[in-house]
């Protein structure tokens, strides 16, 4: 045959893996052979989470989505779940829901055309509650929103009580949080953040405030994906979003309020990036599971099954979808979509074709949708649980990143913990070294990209531009936060502030506090400057 | 690499704290011996008020959000500066590119190679 004319080139997994041309049985390492005989719903699971995988459970369709008013917000949920989705994610507009401002902070007032851009603007419970009008709510998996940590308790009480307003039994209520470490102090820093020990207080306080009145609700969800996104390679991702689920663990182990299981279910719940190394990704999903049910048997002795098995939400890398040629995106699309897929995941989110110039487009929504329903319904990839399972190279993969990201959990433990690597700038540092890496990849040739780096001539029939929301966000936002404060029940709102503010600088849990905020139709900036009055700034680690 | 003597201002425009972007730039432009100063999230007085008090010779802005806030940075910056040199990049929709290269400022959507980034800092602060 004839030799492929890169046969030199150095083979490596997006990770750096080093890859052999194919890999046969004495390949699997020895520690790995052990489990090759465990079967789906087993453990170690990381042969899945069933026996019967997406034959009785298909993932759930679960996007993000999000702009605008409240209500176009609300009118984009119901054509996703009218076009298929299966559960719906509630996205607060950043500029004012990652800091806690109102819209007339003089931070958003600069801004005010970006307002609605990137979700819609929800400063109290009454936007919250437009938002979710005709929700099915009960039946549905709602995702409410709080990605950021020191927006959670506010988005998450917005929700539970618009849930409550409408009769709903909170102790029944599905659905789930983020509070997510990764995009907060590493993905995605904003110019004002509460310190990481307040933060993780916040999302112990929610797992505590879940245990007793929302069993069924996911509290927090580690999304490793943010950390992937901003550099993590994939044994970091998966090394590092355990080394936060055990501070997570240690907190509730300090506080001695809840069971270590209880504790482990409540944050068992995650999320990964999908990138285009369809083997190493879908080996990652299989590495996370089995790492899970390691952590909790060795470290903590948990060993029921229904603890020990991670539930896993994916979302395909936006970072991996192109501005250059964005029909290309909807293969990829696809292709990040499968791995997932092939790896076992309860939910998957596909992002846009159009991610790398706007939100997305209604078109470009349908057609995460449609990616989805196809691989579901067209592809018989439902039919056999984890097809990989038994590949000499998928097993050898998965073993090799266990190895490798416990590696990396201990150096994080070396750091002081993962907290302690956020503060002192560690982690962003092993995540800028790789972004760096891959682009001088990109620039010397060694990593291609379609239609980017290569094949750049653009013969698209397709014209693309930016989906840019509504243009009246702002004006009706400031117009809402007047009346709410004009209307509502000034005194009931005023004790709601100072009460919060009291539980703040205790060691009460701060989540019944904020429901009555809530209820008393307390705004979100002012929550914000409760908070920079008693916890002040995180000291960024890092320069931007 | 040598000191080109030249130095550079950067500058969120917006509220999203993505940094990715902006870090890998300024990360190949002091490798190419621009001296780069970055103040993050600024508003567009903000902006102007760094790019005079660290006497810069070019103003790079990252652009994350709706483009009528940048083009009151890049307003008020040629403005106040007459003939500072401005180039941007991040999430620019070509609409948004299109009224960027009509007010004379370079874009660099995502995809863009960070060799051309440095050669048109080097162009735009007149070492090339």
């Amino acid at each position: 045959m004839q030799q492929p004319p890169d046969d030199s080139r150095d083979w490596v997994s997006a990770s750096g893996i080093p890859l052999k041309s194919y890999y046969m049985a004495e390949d699997v390492p020895a520690a790995h052979q052990k489990v090759l005989d465990a079967a789906p719903g087993e453990a170690p699971f990381h042969r899945g989470s069933y026996p019967t995988g997406y034959r009785t459970k298909p993932w759930r369709i679960f996007q993000l989505s999000g702009f605008g008013k409240p209500e176009d917000e609300n009118e984009r949920i119901q054509f996703l779940l009218e076009q298929g989705e299966t559960g719906f994610i509630m996205e607060h507009d950043r500029n004012t829901a990652d800091h806690l401002y109102n819209v007339d902070h003089p931070e958003v007032l600069a801004r005010r055309e970006d307002v609605g851009l990137t979700g819609a603007v929800m400063q109290s419970v009454r936007d919250i509650d437009i938002c979710m009008k005709d929700l099915p709510i009960g039946t549905s998996y709602g995702h409410a929103g709080g990605a950021v940590v020191q927006h959670a308790p506010f988005a998450l009480a917005g929700y539970w009580t618009v849930a409550k307003q409408r009769g709903f039994d909170l102790s029944r209520l599905p659905g789930t949080g983020q509070s997510d470490f990764f995009l907060t102090y590493l993905g995605c820093v904003t110019k004002q953040q509460i310190p990481t020990d307040a933060g993780l207080r916040f999302n112990a306080d929610i797992m505590e405030f879940c245990d007793e009145h929302l069993p069924r609700w996911v509290p927090v969800s580690i999304a490793g994906y943010n950390g992937a996104d901003s550099g993590l390679n994939a044994p970091q991702e998966l090394g590092a979003l355990f080394a936060n689920a055990v501070e997570y663990l240690e907190e509730i182990k300090r506080r001695g309020t809840m069971p270590i299981a209880r504790a482990a279910r409540a944050c068992g719940g995650v999320s990964f990036r999908m990138s285009m190394d369809i083997f190493e990704e879908a080996s990652k999903l299989r590495a996370a599971r089995l790492m899970w049910t390691q952590l909790l048997s060795e470290r903590y002795d948990v060993h029921d099954p229904k603890v020990s098995n991670l539930r896993i939400h994916c979302v395909t890398a936006g970072s991996r979808m192109t501005y250059q040629q964005p029909i290309n995106n909807i293969v990829r699309g696809t292709l990040m979509g499968l791995a997932a897929a092939l790896g076992g995941v309860q939910s998957l989110g596909v992002s846009g074709y159009d991610e790398a110039l706007s939100i997305p487009s209604e078109h470009a929504h349908q057609m995460s949708v449609r990616i989805q329903q196809v691989l579901q319904e067209e592809t018989n990839i439902a039919a056999v649980t984890d097809p990989l399972g038994g590949s000499y190279y998928v097993e050898t993969l998965t073993a090799q990143l266990i190895e490798r990201a416990w590696a990396f959990f201990d150096e994080i433990q070396e750091q002081g913990g993962f907290l302690a690597a956020l503060d002192s700038g560690w982690m962003h540092q092993k995540a800028a070294e790789n972004q760096h890496k891959e682009f001088m990849a990109q620039s010397d040739g060694t990593q291609k990209i379609i239609g980017v780096t290569d094949h750049t001539d653009d013969i698209s029939p397709f014209e693309v531009d930016g989906f840019m929301g509504v243009d009246d966000a702002f004006d009706v936002a400031l117009a809402r936060l007047e009346e709410v404060k004009r209307t509502r029940h000034e005194k009931a709102a005023g004790s709601a502030m100072r009460e919060l503010e009291t539980v703040l600088r205790s060691d009460r849990n701060i989540m019944p506090a904020m429901m009555t905020a809530l209820e008393s139709e307390v705004t979100l900036g002012e929550v914000g400057d409760i908070y920079r009055e008693a916890f002040g700034d995180w000291a960024t680690p890092i320069q931007t | 690499m040598a000191d080109t003597g030249k130095r550079i201002l950067m500058a969120k425009t917006g509220l999203d704290g993505h940094w990715r972007g902006p870090t890998i730039v300024a990360t190949a432009l002091r490798d190419a011996g621009f001296e780069v100063i970055m103040i993050g999230m600024a508003r567009s007085d903000e902006v102007l008020q760094a790019a005079i008090d660290e006497d810069v010779d070019l103003v790079g802005l990252n652009i994350g959000g709706h483009i009528d806030v940048a083009l009151r940075a890049v307003e008020l910056v040629q403005t106040e500066c007459e003939g500072m040199p401005i180039f941007c990049g991040g999430v620019v929709p070509p609409h948004a590119k299109r009224r960027l290269e009509a007010l004379g400022v370079e874009v660099f959507p995502p995809g863009s190679q960070l060799p051309d980034i440095v050669d048109s800092a080097r162009r735009l602060t007149g070492i090339a």
